[in-house]
């Protein structure tokens, strides 16, 4: 642990010989799915005729082919009191569509040309309603999406501690700032894609899915089948990315596609292209802000009220987990005095909003971080000086701030130090040398700003993970744990506690992630959990394998337990070499044998082995050498961080260019600090896109304008920052064995705030709107120039 | 699954009702029928090979009919099984004056089991209407003339108790008739059905032979 | 030789008889006129090494050699490669005495962490490679300028850029050994 491991991982992905879904199921019928076109409309009639020419053409079904489960809606995955009138799809549309792209019906074929040909041959008549788009049609409701949702208000959640009202009407100083994000979406290089094979001989189903959570669409597809959750498999494949939209689940496919195989009695495979993906599954971040703020001369908070409004789309399966998350991780690492936070989610006639990569975190951010740059401006303090003043201390620690968090579990901070990691920011960006700098620069005409902004991010949520530990007789350690991998290194990292744990070399170390055959109990990869639960139920499940590992071996060796240690896969005697026996050789005599089958096997037989007045398995014993164990946290652990950019905008173009990207993180205990600083660099790439490239480009008809690599421009190389400066602080969590935090979603989370931090730094106006272009921000600067405007607030 | 369904054709209603109580003139018309065999009075054998883009395949079923109480009205009575489907369906068949021509209308209500029953409603009634279509147009033709009728009789001739066996002779030719007497046989969904069915059933499987294992 | 029989195959799509040599293997298959040519890598040959992450010429998972160039696959009809020399990913590893030893390319992306899904990767190593080869001595701002035309999602490039500035002297390397 804590070493720069090379992947095991990658010689298979270098060489081609990765196993993605759409790599598998050479002999599966294919499918094509036919969506609908228009973003609220009723359906009138679907007329198949003009398919049913098209040769290998197998079926097409409906919503009139969905019987039992299948008929009624897909699940409302996470429930809450708020959520008062929760709408989720049919796996086929029934009556109407409320967003372009939502399935109508689903065409299997020999092969996907085929079936497309036979879905662009079915004529559906639709009668067209009015579409409601964007959060200011939403909240106008001067149209509806569902009929039986007044105001299309989904939920509707105010979480309050302390008189906020009082607070801010009481202070010293009083602000309101209004702020918009606008949406973007994972867009992970891989699509969704589902193989299932049905064995009509042994009524069991095996399905393959590119998801974050095989133990969820395994129950899922269990019930909407009718089957025993025993007769479903849920395999993951690899993953070409994830990045939160591959944690809904069930998608309509992963019904339609097993329900398929089993109705036709074949082998059926579904994937996604790359149009479908944009269209069909989900996005995130679309919220509109109003923040209200009393604080005192120093900058202090007194009273914070937050209101915002959230895009849900035209159904909300994964429930209100995003606002929530907004509503609570919004107050960073500061003591907010009196708090008070309110949110309206709203339907929209657009694909369904999920989580993404930070998932209502970076709104949050976005919104305290540009308040605190507000009070900074309006007092003439420094930016980092009034976060100084407001931060949680690291006495005070574990802090509770009297919020519920999305796990349904008070919000309390574990661990943390925010005074020094922003005095380890500072130093690395050169805080303090800012202002000659910028001075400088400015006298050259150019300009050039700095932004700074602070998260704290909830990670490990529950319920729980497990892990499982094996010897084999060979020597080779087998783990598995249940949640799935999407290229965060998880067979690597988890090896690596393996190793640390039984004093094994990585080489003889296997690791298999999301396959419910080999692990059934799970919840899922999000919420940069993996590390801390799977990580700490392995290292459980490995200490289990470990003592009885030594028990075993102590008896062979005629020595206690503790007197023994595991060097290199051989338990010896510590301090005394010579007498030793290898981890196979242990798992073999764990388990007592009456045949032998091969020469290390004849160790363990009866007559060999074995007390006569004692039963050759204890009471208390297993035969082998297993761990298994579960890790369950009272709550969350909490990283933190806090990012600086540098930008410098031209004064003709207003074309933005990043100088320098500075991130300070602290997400405890690393395990590998390579794989770590990958996912730092991949998040930062997410925001630097999420802020100044991506955005979602709906008309008011509801049709997505940019549904393709072409219009949504996502970074490549030329758009990220040349390097990305990184310093760490750890502070382990006091919650898990091995002190691990979450990194996962770190590089994202502050992206939108620092980004408009700098840009009003070098423009001298207030950025309120993101993401943010350069055509946008010229106009910006021609609404700002108007004479005698005040000097603009450098907020 | 219910499917229903009209047809002109251009002959007065007696006419027409001969027309689709002769053997030889069904074996000629009902798409892909291969082989029918008269068993006993109004009930038949018959032989199906027929389909639309990948579903083919063969069927066997049989046939039975019975007048009812309203005019020029009949219930027909199909079932059969082939590979791994099944269909039995109640077809009602109304025919109805119009000037020269008659017009037929069917209403069927069929039970499909097994694979074919997994292909969607919507194919499957859409493939049933489509065989409907292609069975009137062709008794249309007899009806009308464009097709004409085979001299020589491909059918075996009947002998007291013993079945008559209609063969095909071809696309478009009809097997002469050999006076048997006749009933009602086939309603247009019956022809469309069983030859459904027996193309459904016949629906390539790809079975066995691939381990769970493999993905 | 091998004759790759198309999966699924009807009999009413006409097809053609096209030769293609795939990392120096010759195969024949008898494709429909509208087969990508990534879909008759990945399915008619099962050279699944080459990724589809939008069959719109845009992201580069899918990018090929041939004749040495690099070239979008999802933008080729398979009919227009007869008689081509392509080289996939699964092609780069070494062969004969050297089987299974990683290209410099290869090995460089395992030693710089460049890699974290790998559904991207199949089309930077490929593109890379033949950059590589065009120009053996990339500065840092030149290695940029040779991924710029590749989406990744995962790795945010830093370590890409890396790579390539380390495939670059490992060939060196090599080549001196």
């Amino acid at each position: 642990m804590g070493e720069p491991v090379r992947r095991v991982e990658d010689r298979r992905l270098l060489t081609g010989n990765g196993r993605y879904l759409d790599d598998l199921g050479a002999d599966a019928v294919e499918v094509a799915v036919l969506r609908s076109p228009h973003a609220h409309a009723k359906i009138l009639d679907i007329d198949v005729t003009g398919a049913l020419e098209v040769e290998g053409l197998l079926a097409i079904y409906t919503y009139d082919d969905l019987t039992g489960p299948l008929a009624d809606p897909l699940p409302l995955l996470i429930p809450h009191p708020a959520l008062t009138h929760g709408r989720t799809q049919y796996p086929l549309a029934r009556d109407e569509v409320n967003y372009v792209g939502e399935a109508v019906a689903f065409v299997v074929a020999e092969n996907r040309y085929l079936a497309e040909d036979a879905a662009e041959r079915i004529v559906v008549s639709y009668e067209v309603l009015p579409p409601v788009v964007g959060i200011t049609a939403a909240r106008a409701a001067e149209q509806l999406v569902h009929p039986d949702v007044p105001g299309n208000v989904a939920a509707h959640l105010v979480q309050e501690v302390g008189d906020a009202a009082a607070a801010i009407a009481a202070a010293p100083h009083r602000l309101e700032l209004d702020l918009t994000v606008e949406r973007s979406a994972s867009t992970p290089l891989e699509g969704r894609g589902v193989l299932a094979r049905w064995d009509a001989d042994a009524q069991r189903l095996r399905i393959w899915t590119s998801t974050q959570t095989s133990t969820g669409v395994r129950a899922a597809v269990a019930v909407k089948l009718g089957l025993d959750l025993g007769s479903v498999e849920v395999i993951t494949p690899d993953v070409g990315g994830g990045f939160g939209v591959k944690i809904v689940h069930p998608w309509p496919e992963e019904v339609l596609v097993p329900m398929a195989a089993r109705a036709l009695g074949r082998p059926v495979k579904w994937t996604e292209d790359r149009r479908e993906h944009f269209i069909s599954s989900a996005h995130e971040r679309g919220q509109q802000q109003h923040v209200e703020v009393g604080f005192d001369d120093d900058g202090r908070l007194l009273g914070l009220s937050v209101r915002f409004w959230h895009d849900h789309g035209a159904y909300i399966p994964y429930g209100l987990i995003v606002p929530i998350i907004t509503s609570t991780q919004l107050l960073g690492p500061y003591k907010p005095g009196a708090y008070r936070v309110e949110f309206e989610s709203l339907y929209t006639n657009t694909v369904i909003v999920t989580p993404y990569r930070g998932a209502g975190r970076p709104q949050g951010v976005y919104a305290m971080e540009r308040t605190m740059d507000a009070i900074a401006g309006y007092l003439g303090l420094d930016r980092a000086e009034v976060r100084e003043r407001n931060f949680i201390q690291p006495e005070e620690m574990p802090y509770d701030h009297g919020l519920i968090f999305q796990d349904g579990r008070p919000l309390v901070y574990d661990s943390g130090d925010f005074p020094a990691s922003l005095a380890k920011l500072k130093k690395l960006v050169g805080w303090d040398d800012w202002p000659a700098y910028q001075a400088a620069a400015r006298a050259e005409g150019r300009r050039v700003g700095i932004g700074l902004a602070c998260y704290v991010e909830g990670t490990g949520v529950g319920p729980y993970e497990g892990g499982h530990v094996q010897v084999e007789t060979t020597g080779k350690v087998k783990v598995a744990t249940g949640l799935t991998s999407q290229g965060q290194g998880h067979q690597t990292a988890f090896a690596q506690i393996v190793a640390d744990e039984l004093g094994v070399p990585m080489s003889d170390i296997e690791v298999v992630t999301g396959d419910t055959r080999r692990f059934p109990y799970a919840v899922g990869t999000f919420a940069s959990r993996a590390a801390v639960m799977s990580g700490s139920a392995i290292a459980l499940a490995a200490r289990a394998a470990r003592a009885k590992i030594l028990k075993v071996a102590a008896d062979a060796l005629e020595a206690e337990p503790g007197d023994l240690e595991i060097v290199e896969g051989r338990v010896r005697v510590k301090g005394s070499p010579g007498a030793e026996i290898s981890l196979g050789t242990v798992a073999v005599l764990s388990n007592p044998l009456r045949y032998a089958f091969d020469e290390a096997s004849k160790a363990a037989t009866q007559f060999v082995v074995g007390h006569p007045d004692q039963p050759p398995v204890g009471e208390d014993d297993e035969p082998g050498i297993e761990g298994r164990d579960y890790y369950s946290p009272v709550g969350s652990t909490f990283a933190n961080g806090m990012h600086a950019v540098i930008v410098e905008t031209d004064p003709d173009t207003a074309e933005i260019k990043i100088l320098r990207y500075c991130v300070v993180h602290d997400c405890g205990t690393l395990i590998n600090p390579m794989i770590v600083e990958g996912q730092v660099h991949g998040g930062v790439a997410q925001g630097v896109g999420g802020a100044l490239y991506e955005r979602m480009a709906y008309d008011e008809s509801g049709q997505l304008q940019n549904a393709s690599f072409m219009d949504f421009l996502m970074p490549y190389v030329s758009e990220v920052p040349a390097s990305i400066e990184i310093d760490h602080l750890e502070t382990p969590s006091p919650l898990n064995p091995l002190g691990i935090k979450g990194a996962g979603e770190a590089g994202v989370i502050p992206s939108a705030a620092v980004f408009a931090a700098a840009i009003s730094d070098a423009e001298g106006f207030a950025i309120t709107s993101m993401p943010i272009s350069p055509s946008e921000l010229f106009e910006l600067r021609a609404a700002h120039a108007v004479p005698g405007q005040q000097e603009g607030d450098r907020s | 699954m219910k499917v229903a369904g009209e047809a002109v054709l251009h002959a007065p209603v007696e006419r027409v009702w001969t027309a689709l109580r002769d053997p030889a003139v069904l074996v000629a018309t009902i798409p892909g029928c291969e082989r029918l065999v008269t068993t006993g009075p109004d009930s038949y054998d018959m032989t199906v090979t027929a389909g639309v883009a990948s579903i083919k395949g063969s069927y066997t079923g049989t046939v039975s009919l019975a007048e009812l109480p309203e005019p020029n009205t009949f219930l027909m009575k199909a079932s059969g099984a082939g590979g791994p489907g099944t269909v039995s369906a109640d077809v009602t068949v109304t025919l109805v004056e119009e000037g020269d021509a008659t017009r037929l209308r069917y209403d069927a209500d069929a039970v499909v089991g097994g694979v074919i029953g997994g292909v969607g409603q919507r194919m499957l009634a859409g493939v049933a209407k489509k065989l409907a279509g292609e069975f009137f147009a062709a008794v249309d033709e007899v009806l009308t003339g464009a097709r004409s009728m085979a001299p020589a009789p491909i059918g075996e001739a009947g002998t007291a108790g013993m079945p008559t066996v209609y063969r095909d002779a071809g696309p478009g030719r009809l097997a002469a008739r050999t006076g048997e007497p006749v009933s009602f046989i086939l309603g247009a969904v019956f022809g469309a059905a069983t030859a459904l069915a027996g193309v459904l059933v016949g629906v390539r499987v790809a079975r066995g032979g691939r381990r769970l294992d493999d993905a | 030789m091998s004759e790759a029989i198309q999966p699924g195959a009807v009999q009413s799509e006409a097809r053609h008889r096209v030769a293609l040599t795939v990392n120096g293997i010759e195969h024949r298959v008898a494709v429909p006129a509208r087969r990508l040519l990534s879909d008759c890598l990945r399915h008619d040959l099962g050279l699944t090494g080459t990724h589809v992450g939008c069959e719109h010429g845009v992201c580069g998972a899918c990018t090929v050699l041939v004749g040495g160039v690099p070239m979008r696959s999802c933008l080729l009809l398979a009919v227009s490669m007869d008689g081509e020399q392509i080289t996939t990913v699964e092609g780069l590893a070494g062969t004969g005495d050297t089987a299974g030893e990683l290209s410099p390319v290869q090995q460089a992306f395992a030693e710089c962490h460049g890699l974290q899904c790998g559904f991207c990767t199949p089309g930077f190593l490929t593109t890379i490679t033949a950059g590589l080869a065009d120009n053996p001595d990339p500065t840092p701002e030149q290695a940029r300028e040779l991924i710029g035309g590749n989406l990744c999602r995962c790795t945010g490039y830093q370590n890409i850029v890396a790579a390539v500035l380390r495939a670059a002297e490992l060939t060196r390397e090599r080549g001196a050994s």
